[in-house]
């Protein structure tokens, strides 16, 4: 077989390299019985369309944000909830709560999950170090999705739309003062031209997803069928230490081109917790049985 | 059937289409669905719906129709024979006189607008009657139109840059400055040419009416000071971060409202008659960029370009020889897709071989802009012509011929920055520090 | 008949010039929110929430509305330089060949336009924004621009066999 997979993210993105790898892997093992071409940087099929063109079997397998579907169903956003699990060890406790319910409610639009990667730790990039909270207050926030811009009110900001190409430019010219994102995101757009402090508040920990299309899958032979599944373990694995490897070379990066890296005072990491209890209690408000059922497994 | 094969095939068909009088945007469409059902296993049909739904609401292209408006409401008002009376008395002078204002106009347009079919749309509107009116020659006013116009690409904000920078993972504001000196070159380029053409022959150009004085110029200069408003206020409101570059374009159409009512002669009727113009403009466009983006999905499940880009790969070049076969894959390539399907299609097989001969990527982003910049004026499959067809109803052939030159002196401007190539990295650079 | 559909295709095409309004009021309206959030932080609230979303959604329903408007009116163009060299007889065949695959491709996209818009309905697709909005609605749109566009290509096609002229080419204005 020969399966087409589109992915959003460029080729330079450790994202991007794992599921090279990953396809390589399944090559390799099926003595290229199952020949996957990845389609990069949403050339094939745009960002906002994969999971339903992987739905509807325009592609057999493809990655996607995995909280871009928390519109659906709250349980597929709770990794990008400010400070529920704020460390790689609490991101993979909860990733191993919410995975049998994504499961589940991938399976109801015949998607299969075969893993499951973070992004490094969110991070603030300000300008000038940021002690409270209260620092926070009046400051225009990059807020790019419902939780950022309850967050940033919460924290007395003024959140404000940016799309991540537009970030240097919106810094540059005060359209916004404050923004929550990953050590890679601020690599890539070159944070130290417009921004001098970040301290690794590590307020969440978000990831991509790669899924298959369940008939497709089921129609793979059972030897190929296990040689997906264990190259799709293998890429987590190896995902999973990309991805902290990633937090702490894009750290260093920032570090080297002369921002200023600061651990988060005591006083702030309580205010930020303090927003944090504030938005979950608003997220168990609206969510179903099945997300809630992630946050008391996670947090027996 | 082989890869060759099949591509000329596919030509033989997109060609024959067009030549058949079939619509540009059905055309691409066809040719992309017929690659599809045969040289591919994807579904086509669901394809065909989720391309077009997925190209159709995205945000960036939301400021083409409203640059669009913008034109046809300066059009329609007298803001643009003002502003091509108070140039007048400066340019008489000049060799080539108003035609600047094409390569001006544009350039500065381009500071406005990430794209080059919004920038020949909005800039063509006022100057093709205007210089149609005063009796410049034809070829001279389509080819200074449609290859400047091109410049909407390189000169920051950019869409293709964004592009580029988000799929290789250069920093967009780097890429943005590197572009600055690139289009200073080109302007001159461009500029350079019509002074040339108009001292080769000089009948070429019609005679201003009169010798202006000093003071008679600075007087007609008041009629400049709406389209001035117009210009600092958009590109004000992006460098002082009231507006994104695609919020700017709703603040023209807002700006360039107000200055056509308050310079008089502006109607409702007018201002209907602008906006159903500027509907069917970008209606047409927009169905032109469906079709390409459906033919560049084919293009990405069939392989094609990948196969291409990486035969060329197996050669194991050389630096500059490298450079030289991209090229020409780049401009066949861009005769018939659309320059930002160009460059995704083909990124994730180019890059590595870039950085195997150690070409600055960098440099490299802005390379590949010129070089879809030429795409956007060689045909069958040229945005620039499109946009110029729709506006004048001169066949897109006639509008490649006329602004063939323009694409030579692109490929001049590939030249130099290959030559010397601290025109791309001199700014840059200065910001490390 | 012929009055309906006209009038038809020039409502629908009212109606995508009345979004690409909207559209440039929505976002003009974010701008004066920018410049007050700057002037006076605090007095307005800093953003229309998820108004790029909106902007898109009425940008495509902008463009598949126009559709058959902007068929009807020239405005799609095409290439006629070999077109007119033919005979007067062979124009009208190429006329209706070309038609006839436009019709065949452009019938083929509604099909799967409409596929899509069930397939929303039934999986309850919402986008992904701060707003969720139900994607069948803008795709519903979508939809309806391209069955437009069928009608009026077939519309079209009806006159060139009834009439026996072309009837559309591109304007001629300068
Ligand atoms: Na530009
Ligand atoms: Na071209």
């Amino acid at each position: 077989d020969a399966w087409d997979m589109p992915t959003p993210y460029g080729d330079s993105t450790f994202h991007t390299q794992n599921i090279a790898q990953f396809a390589d892997d399944v090559r390799e093992a099926t003595n290229g019985d199952l020949n996957i071409t990845l389609h990069t940087a949403g050339s094939l099929i745009p960002h906002a369309e994969i999971k339903n063109a992987v739905r509807s079997r325009q592609v057999p397998a493809g990655e996607f944000f995995l909280s871009r579907l928390s519109n659906e169903d709250l349980a597929y956003g709770i990794d990008s909830q400010p400070l529920v699990a704020t460390s790689y060890d609490e991101a993979k406790k909860l990733w191993d709560a919410q995975k049998p319910v994504v499961t589940e409610l991938l399976a109801e639009q015949g998607l299969v999950p075969l893993f499951s990667v973070p992004w490094p730790a969110q991070g603030l990039y300000t300008n000038g170090e940021i002690a409270t909270v209260a620092d926070l207050n009046g400051l225009r926030f990059r807020a790019y999705n419902a939780a950022l811009e309850e967050f940033a009110t919460l924290a007395g900001a003024a959140p404000v739309q940016v799309e991540a190409s537009n970030i240097p430019q919106a810094f540059s010219t005060g359209q916004v003062q404050a923004m929550i994102t990953s050590p890679s995101t601020g690599v890539n757009s070159t944070a130290w031209d417009f921004v001098t402090h970040y301290s690794p508040i590590n307020a969440w920990v978000p990831k991509n997803i790669v899924v298959v299309n369940q008939r497709v899958f089921d129609k793979l032979s059972d030897d190929t069928k296990a040689a997906v599944l264990a190259a799709a373990a293998t890429a987590e694995t190896r995902g999973w230490e990309m991805s902290a490897a990633e937090a702490d070379a894009k750290t260093a990066e920032l570090a080297a081109n002369g921002i200023t890296v600061y651990e988060p005072s005591a006083a702030l990491v309580e205010g930020l917790q303090g927003i944090g209890t504030k938005m979950l209690d608003n997220w168990k408000g609206n969510a179903s049985d099945a997300a809630l059922s992630i946050l008391t497994t996670y947090q027996q | 059937m082989a890869d060759p094969l099949i591509a000329l095939v596919l030509l033989g068909l997109l060609l024959l289409c067009l030549a058949a009088g079939l619509w540009v945007a059905l055309s691409l469409g066809a040719v992309a669905l017929v690659a599809l059902l045969t040289f591919s296993n994807a579904p086509a049909g669901l394809v065909l719906a989720t391309t077009f739904w997925g190209h159709s609401h995205s945000w960036a292209l939301t400021a083409l129709p409203l640059f669009i408006l913008m034109g046809e409401i300066l059009l329609r008002s007298r803001l643009s024979n003002d502003m091509f009376s108070g140039l007048a008395p400066w340019l008489g002078r000049a060799p080539g006189r108003l035609l600047h204002v094409n390569v001006f106009g544009c350039a500065i347009f381009a500071a406005v607008s990430g794209s080059s079919a919004a920038t020949a749309a909005t800039i063509g509107r006022m100057s093709v009657p205007e210089l149609t009116k005063r009796g410049y020659p034809q070829s001279l006013i389509l080819g200074t139109l449609a290859g400047s116009a091109t410049l909407g690409l390189l000169i920051p904000p950019s869409i293709i840059l964004i592009v580029y920078g988000v799929a290789t993972e250069q920093s967009i504001a780097r890429l943005f400055i590197a572009g600055v000196l690139p289009g200073v070159m080109l302007i001159t380029l461009f500029a350079g040419y019509v002074a040339v053409r108009a001292w080769m022959n000089p009948e070429l150009i019609p005679q201003e009416a009169k010798q202006f004085s000093f003071v008679e110029r600075i007087k007609a200069s008041r009629n400049l000071i709406p389209v001035a408003l117009l210009i600092i206020g958009v590109i004000g409101s992006i460098y002082t971060g009231l507006a994104s570059p695609t919020d700017a374009a709703a603040l023209g159409v807002v700006l360039a409202t107000l200055l056509a009512w308050l310079s008089g002669g502006f109607s409702w009727k007018l201002f209907m008659d602008a906006l159903l113009s500027a509907t069917r403009t970008s209606c047409m466009i927009a169905f032109i960029l469906l079709g390409a983006a459906y033919l560049s999905v084919a293009m990405g499940f069939t392989g094609l370009p990948r196969n291409l880009a990486t035969w060329i790969a197996e050669m194991n070049l050389s630096a500059p020889m490298l450079l030289f076969a991209l090229t020409i894959f780049f401009i066949i390539l861009g005769c018939f897709l659309d320059g930002i399907s160009v460059v995704v299609l083909t990124t994730s097989i180019i890059m590595p071989m870039i950085a195997a001969v150690g070409i600055d990527p960098l440099w490299f982003g802005i390379y590949l802009v010129i070089v879809v910049e030429m795409s956007q004026i060689t045909p069958p499959v040229g945005f620039n012509l499109f946009v110029i067809q729709g506006m004048t109803g001169i066949n897109i052939l006639e509008v490649a011929k006329a602004a063939f030159p323009f694409f030579l002196l692109l490929l001049v401007g590939v030249g130099l920055i290959a030559v010397f190539p601290q025109i791309v990295t001199y700014l840059p650079e200065l910001m490390s520090r | 008949m012929r009055r309906f559909l006209n009038a038809t295709y020039k409502a629908a095409g009212m109606l995508s010039a009345f979004l690409i309004l909207t559209i440039c009021l929505l976002i003009s309206a974010q701008i004066v929110l920018n410049g007050v959030g700057r002037l006076m932080p605090g007095l307005l609230p800093s953003t229309i929430p998820s108004y790029a979303d909106f902007a898109g959604f009425m940008l495509a329903g902008a463009t598949f509305l126009a559709m058959a408007y902007t068929l009807r009116s020239g405005g799609h163009i095409r290439v006629n330089l070999v077109v007119q060299r033919l005979s007067p007889r062979a124009v009208i065949l190429t006329e209706f060949l070309a038609l006839a695959v436009a019709s065949v491709f452009v019938g083929y996209a509604l099909y799967f336009c409409g596929a899509l818009v069930l397939e929303s309905l039934h999986y309850g697709d919402v986008s992904n924004g701060i707003i969720p909005v139900p994607l069948w609605l803008p795709q519903s749109a979508m939809t309806f621009g391209m069955g437009l566009l069928l009608v009026a290509l077939l519309h079209t096609l009806v006159e060139l066999v009834t009439t026996g002229s072309p009837v559309l080419s591109t304007p001629d204005e300068v």
